[in-house]
């Protein structure tokens, strides 16, 4: 009798016990948010920084930058060029994933392909095209043109793993293309839409570089003009902070404005393709459609070096040494790479906490990997450094910061590759592996990696991609005596020697297509790559 | 509402026919049934009907109406007015339970929710589910909302695609009565996709077997258990006992006895298939040996209210099944009595030329239903 009593009183404190157990922090955990720490060292650093300021030097800083007038302009560009931008995208990609567009295997490339080529390039090639593509209407047009594709990949994906039985149901209930796009489709692109555009949106907001070629003035221009005139670092940390929080604003707009559309699926659905629409006498105008934006988007850049390079060999200049170019590629593939592999190593634990665990604490640690990318390049950039010059003295003016520092800046976007792909995995797949007597991080380890190997090297391309198109980061922290094609194409250019530049921007060009090409071929089919 | 018609159907995805020469004939309000194993070609079917594939040969006639006709008609497969419950259901999961079910209602009735109402009431589903979204719903919950979604707008035919698949046995038999009394109520034609013989045989007024992308018969569900046209068809319609025999004069002779024919006109060497529950099986009493085959019990596996034996007949390689009742089955070991109740079918050895006559030929049995 007592025992029984005893066994009553016994059994829920150990039960008790367990829950507490299992609800421990686990090490994936631990690293989840050691990344989102240092996601946000940046921001830390520059809050540091403008509180050193003090509020004189940051009122200084806004009344002498104009900064209305300038906020005026990034809120004017974003809102041009994000809708603009979905528009393209999501047009795009449902004649690609729903029609039978002649050449769907090859759009799908062309398409993503402007995404590759750096904006600094593709600023260039307009400002000397025509003068009066620089400005407000140039740094719309080339924001719409080359990050279309963020929107195109995200809504392309969606399409590909969305339920065809939900359209077959619509058409079988007597609903037509339009109508069954509006009413099905539509409401199930939302989230892969709104975070496309949620990434043109902060890519507007903090890109600067092409801005500077096209003597158009943003917030984010303006924060670099004051550190590269030295004015004031606090004050331009001061701007930056003030640029950081419209990036907040927006990150928590989008994150209210989703709500309910990260639909679960609530079925497997059907494994099968998708029945898709004959365009009929739509054919031609939507091939003169596709075939229009890719020569705007690709063919102006692309077009632009080959004339930049006729233009190095009919005159007597000859172009920078073969040496140069030949270190300047080797020192750009290898800070890819490494930051590529970096970013992967770092987005992983997060990735993995934002599918499995639906927490408050997992959701945290996802926005604020998030909030690395509200911060321009070029003030995260700064900040590292100022904070290695008085923290961690060791790492001033190394490779190993420089690659830090990419892969911290690039780790969103290999989130968002990996959520994907580990969304897809079964968790009881997972389960198996923990009840076979592995671990949590043997399981990660063992079963989550082999089976998101196409998601990580997708991610790993990705970011390696973006390390090619990054000028803001090793303008600052490239240690001296290395140069990057980016940066030695951007030295060249500004001194108006684009046939020295050309060389630099070919093989940066050619590079950057290459690695799309990889990642389109190998991984783009993949079902859920780059779901959002 | 409306008779379906299918005539010749020849469908293939490119590499070999999925589907050749499918003739199927839906009676108006009537549920038919195809029964199929996976890649038999049902859900192409099914997509032929509905016009998310075009056949490469035969028509599809509704209600009358011709909705495709090889090279022909292809009518979309919205202009086609036939409701369609995918796997799984796949309900929007946008919108409400009250939104997905009034979906395909013109504007004006999906503003008030009369039909809706109405139409979840029909599949037994309490109003209160409307506001809902489809992830809180139960997986049959879930198909009926699918159902009465796909009959909100009064189809006059319906298409389901393996509707109970993945539902648990108890939920299974409860949403097949709700869909039975649903499409009962509205008068709808409808045809189910299947792969579960049960299923087929309880909800079918006819059932048509589809193998290999050939309708292989089609028939009332008691027409094609007991007389099967085919020796493959017996065993995939339900458990079949299938002993060698020697036909003639209306009865064969084989393991079991001498045993009365459902075709009298069969002769010569045949295999001759017994259903496991047309086996019954006595107590073997001492000086009964006339009254049947002996047989010792070498397995018995329970089942609730019935059991399946395994027999091993006396003197004879052979072993065969009897389905029993549960509760006085015999336990291995023990020695029985078999005799056979009611006809049997023979089928012609393979290979072998004995079949008499034209007449013989089990196709008879097709006109005999």
């Amino acid at each position: 009798m007592s025992d029984t009593v005893q066994a009553i009183k016994v059994q829920p404190t150990v039960r008790a016990w367990r829950e507490r157990g299992t609800r421990r922090p686990s090490a994936l955990l631990m690293t989840g948010i050691a990344v989102a720490l240092l996601a946000g060292l940046p921001v830390v650093i520059t809050v540091v920084q403008a509180i050193q300021g003090g509020a004189g030097a940051a009122k200084t800083a806004f009344t002498a930058s104009a900064t209305p007038t300038l906020f005026l302009h990034t809120i004017e560009l974003a809102a041009l060029a994000t809708p603009a931008s979905g528009v393209l995208g999501l047009t795009t990609a449902w004649l690609v994933e729903r029609t039978r567009v002649p050449g769907r295997r090859i759009w799908p490339l062309l398409l993503v392909a402007p995404l590759a080529v750096p904006l600094f390039v593709t600023s260039y090639a307009w400002a000397t095209l025509s003068p009066s593509l620089t400005g407000f209407w140039g740094a719309a047009g080339i924001v719409t043109f080359s990050y279309y594709p963020i929107v195109f990949l995200l809504v392309a994906a969606s399409l590909r793993v969305m339920d065809p039985a939900l359209e077959e149901t619509a058409r079988s209930l007597g609903l037509g293309a339009r109508r069954t796009f509006l009413r099905v489709v539509l409401p199930q692109l939302r989230a892969a839409l709104l975070g496309g555009m949620l990434l043109v949106l902060l890519d507007t907001l903090v890109e600067f570089d092409a801005f500077v070629a096209l003597k158009f003035r943003t917030l984010s221009v303006n924060i670099y003009a004051q550190y590269q005139l030295g004015f004031s670092a606090a004050g331009a940390a001061a701007l930056a902070l003030f640029s950081t929080l419209i990036c907040v604003v927006v990150l928590l707009g989008e994150y209210r404005l989703r709500g309910g559309a990260n639909y679960t699926r609530i079925s497997q659905g059907a494994r099968r393709g998708v029945v898709r629409y004959a365009l009929g006498r739509a054919t031609v105008p939507a091939l003169l459609g596709l075939g229009l934006l890719v020569a705007v988007s690709l063919g102006v850049p692309l077009g632009l070096l080959v004339h930049w390079f006729a233009q190095g060999t009919s005159t007597a200049g000859a172009p920078a040494g073969a040496g140069t170019l030949w270190s300047a590629t080797l020192t750009t593939v290898l800070l890819g790479a490494a930051a590529g592999l970096l970013a992967v190593a770092m987005a992983l634990p997060v990735a993995i906490l934002a599918v499995r665990r639906s927490g408050r604490l997992a959701n945290t640690i996802e926005r604020s990997v998030y909030l690395s990318f509200a911060l321009p390049d070029l003030v995260a950039a700064i900040a590292l450094a100022y904070g290695a010059s008085h923290v961690a003295h060791f790492l001033y003016g190394t490779v190993a910061l420089m690659v830090l520092a990419e892969a911290m800046l690039f780790v969103p976007f290999a989130v968002v590759a990996l959520r994907g792909t580990i969304g897809l995995i079964e968790p009881s797949l997972e389960e198996s592996g923990r009840a076979l007597g592995l671990g949590p991080l043997r399981t990660v380890w063992r079963v989550t990696v082999p089976l998101a190997r196409p998601g990580l090297a997708a991610a790993g391309v990705l970011v390696f991609t973006f390390v090619l198109g990054d000028l803001g980061t090793a303008q600052v922290l490239l240690p001296p005596g290395l140069t990057t094609l980016g940066t030695q194409f951007w030295a060249d250019s500004g001194t108006v020697a684009f046939a020295a530049a050309a060389p630099f921007a070919a093989v940066l060009v050619v590079l950057a297509l290459l690695s799309t090409y990889v990642l389109m071929s190998r991984f783009g089919r993949a079902r859920g790559f780059g779901e959002a | 509402m409306a008779e379906l018609h299918c005539d010749e159907i020849t469908a293939s995805y490119g590499h070999g026919a999925v589907l050749s020469g499918v003739d199927l004939v839906v009676p108006d309000g009537t549920l038919t049934a195809i029964l199929g194993a996976s890649g038999s070609g049902k859900t192409t079917l099914l997509r032929v009907i509905m016009g998310f594939i075009a056949q490469q040969q035969g028509t599809v006639i509704v209600g009358g109406k011709v909705v495709a006709r090889a090279g022909e008609v292809h009518l979309p497969p919205e202009k086609r007015s036939i409701g369609y419950v995918a796997q799984e259901g796949a309900l929007y999961p946008h919108l409400s339970v009250a939104e997905n079910v009034s979906f395909g209602l013109p504007r004006r009735e999906r503003k008030e929710s009369g039909r809706a109402f109405e139409v979840l009431e029909l599949v037994g589903l309490d109003v209160r589910y409307a506001q809902r979204r489809p992830h809180e719903l139960s997986g049959g919950e879930q198909r009926r909302v699918a159902l009465a979604r796909a009959l909100a707008p009064r189809p006059p035919l319906v298409l389901l695609d393996e509707p109970f698949s993945g539902l648990d046995a108890a939920l299974r038999a409860e949403t097949r009565a709700a869909v039975l009394h649903a499409l009962a109520a509205q008068g709808t034609t409808a045809v189910l996709v299947t792969h579960d013989q049960a299923e087929a045989l309880s909800m079918g007024r006819e059932v048509g077997v589809l193998m290999a992308g050939r309708l292989i018969q089609a028939a009332a569900p008691a027409v094609l258990y007991r007389t099967p046209l085919t020796l493959d068809l017996a065993r995939f319609v339900g458990e079949a006992v299938v002993v060698p025999g020697h036909a003639g004069g209306g009865t064969v002779s084989c393991p079991l006895g001498e045993l009365p024919l459902v075709d009298r006109e069969v002769g010569g060497p045949v295999d001759a298939m017994i259903r496991p529950e047309q086996i019954q099986v006595h107590p073997a009493e001492p000086g009964t040996s006339d009254r049947g085959v002996m047989a010792t019990v070498t397995a018995r596996t329970f089942y609730g209210p019935d059991s399946v034996l395994r027999l091993q007949l006396d003197g004879l390689p052979d072993s065969v099944s009897a389905r029993v009742l549960g509760h006085d089955a015999p336990a291995p070991g023990e020695r029985a009595q078999l005799t056979v109740s009611g006809e049997v079918m023979a089928y012609p050895r393979s290979g072998s030329s004995a079949a008499i006559g034209e007449s013989s030929e089990p196709t008879a049995l097709l006109t005999s239903r």
